[in-house]
């Protein structure tokens, strides 16, 4: 390893802070927040299978997510998702398959590798995974920045896009693709069950004090960034799993927004 | 009269889902500086026909051609130079978009791929703006106006594209009579100054300006009336077709 556990660590954890508030920005004002929760829970269940195959986890991570992401996008992008129904149906249904394959992966059962995916561990990051990362982050930024005009127009509504002779289609699925691989990449660290509040609360921290959503687009990943690392530095000032300390850095975050909102107040 | 602006032939458009077809074998032609009103009961389909005619909605038989262009192959591009305000728009008192960046979001499509808007698209926003007297408003968030200031934003949002034809359904429904009246004497203003080809959708007729010369009466997804305001609106027409 080049670099120290902690310093390598502290990346990645800034870069899944960065990359998971970019796409929360999306998420959020887009209504898709059960299918992000949706993807983090399958994202798990596929990392899952891959201890059990002794395959790529990371890889299953990304498939899965992906089958989420090709199965409910239709239904999301002509707002016909039933979010309740949704999550009531996939979330013990992932939870269930995750466990039972962890239950049968050799060697590995409940061990701390596997519980990790659960709720983030900062062991199983590796260098690797860090470029994936970045790569990710960077690939990212350089899509949302060519394609602003698009991506703000269905930010706005599908149908004005439409209107004002925009193709919003592929943009849509570019984010939820680029949801699933954040959420996939992000899965190790950050853990399963947890890697959907490091997506929501950033961005649902921006739109409490922002009225524009390109400052929002701006400021969401930059937050998201913070909460990972003020998380992971309590992570291991207190002996906590990193997945909970950045998920409760980012509660308590978007908590004190709200307490302090401009948006709250009248007059 | 050279190409007609609109120009429909047997246009039957079905909802995804639907066997009924909500409009029927719809035949229209709308030349260049015509100003005509769409009106009939709810349900008859005023919304879906003017949705066919922009190309947001595919039409199952028939041809849609604007401009000679035909919609389906061209829509895109077409709705580049389509002035556009949807039913009801109302914008939730959140919605994180500032006036100003909703107007310029109509020219989106114009300006192209990877592009950047330009100093005439900011002009064009401006100036649109203007023209419907909420220049003040440019750097609110939408959502925090009143219903009417919105229509107007609307208007002025189909008029940054500096269209050459101007779709709009029922842009005078939840005003009151204020803004009501300010909105229709810029539309007659913008169809007298620019000569501008306007098809605008009524619900009642109450709103119908003086310089409409056509105006054609919808009954169960059928054109059943199309003329000059004189004989179309006449009592016993009129009852057939509400009744
Ligand atoms: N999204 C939809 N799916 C199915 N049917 C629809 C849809 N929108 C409208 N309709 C039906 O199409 C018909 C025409 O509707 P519309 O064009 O909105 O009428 P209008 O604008 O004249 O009030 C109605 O019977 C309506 O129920
Ligand atoms: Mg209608």
């Amino acid at each position: 390893m080049l670099l120290g556990i902690f310093s390598s660590t502290l990346v990645g954890a800034i870069l899944a802070g960065w990359s998971c508030g970019l796409v929360g920005a999306f998420v959020v004002r887009l209504n898709l927040s059960s299918l992000g929760f949706t993807m983090s829970h399958a994202a798990f269940a596929g990392a899952a299978l891959g201890l059990l195959l002794d395959w790529d986890p990371l890889l299953l991570a990304s498939l899965f997510s992906l089958a989420v992401a090709g199965a409910l996008g239709p239904a999301a992008e002509r707002a016909k998702l039933e979010p309740n129904v949704i999550i009531g149906i996939t979330f013990p249904l992932t939870m269930a398959l995750g466990l039972i394959f962890l239950r049968f992966a050799p060697g590995t059962a409940l061990s701390s590798t596997a519980l990790g995916l659960l709720w983030g561990s900062v062991l199983g990051v590796t260098e690797m995974e860090l470029l994936e990362l970045a790569f990710l982050s960077g690939a990212m930024v350089v899509l949302i920045a060519l394609f602003f005009k698009e991506f703000l127009a269905i930010l706005l509504d599908m149908k004005l896009a439409r209107e004002a002779g925009l193709n919003p289609r592929p943009f849509y699925y570019a984010i939820l693709f680029l949801t699933g691989m954040t959420v996939a990449l992000s899965l190790k660290l950050i853990g399963g069950l947890l890697v959907f509040a490091l997506m929501i609360n950033p961005a649902a921290t921006a739109f409490q004090f922002l009225h524009d959503m390109k400052k929002i687009i701006l400021f969401s990943p930059l937050i998201g960034a913070g909460a990972a690392a003020l998380g992971l530095l309590g992570s291991f000032a207190f002996d906590l799993p990193v997945g909970s300390a950045i998920a409760l850095v980012s509660t308590a975050g978007f908590g004190l927004a709200v307490a302090l909102s401009p948006k709250r107040r009248r007059g | 009269m050279g190409t007609p602006v609109i120009e429909l032939r047997g246009v039957t458009t079905i909802y995804e889902g639907e066997r009924i077809p909500a409009i029927h074998e719809i035949d229209l032609v709308v030349e260049r500086g015509e100003f005509l009103a769409l009106i009939g009961p709810n349900g008859v389909g005023k919304t879906t026909l003017l949705e066919t005619i922009n190309g947001l909605l595919d039409h199952k038989a028939g041809a849609v051609r604007l401009f000679g262009l035909d919609v389906r192959r061209e829509g895109h591009r077409l709705r580049r130079r389509i002035g556009y305000i949807p039913q009801a728009v109302s914008f939730p008192e959140l919605t994180p978009f500032l006036v100003r960046d909703v107007v310029l979001m109509a020219r989106f499509g114009r300006i192209g791929l990877i592009h950047r808007p330009r100093a005439a698209d900011y002009r064009a926003v401006e100036r649109a703006l203007e023209l419907v007297g909420s220049a003040a408003l440019a750097r609110r968030p939408i959502g925090k106006l009143s219903g009417g200031q919105q229509q107007k934003v609307m208007l002025a949002r189909a008029m940054a594209k500096e269209p050459e034809l101007l779709l709009l359904d029922e842009p005078f429904s939840n005003l009151d009579f204020v803004a009501r009246e300010e909105i229709a004497s810029t539309i007659v203003r913008l169809h007298e100054e620019l000569g501008l080809t306007t098809l605008i959708v009524l619900h009642d007729l109450k709103g119908l300006p003086p310089c409409c010369q056509r105006v054609v009466l919808m009954r169960a997804g059928r054109i059943f009336r199309d003329g000059c305001p004189d004989e179309v609106l006449d009592p016993l027409i009129l009852a057939a077709a509400y009744q």
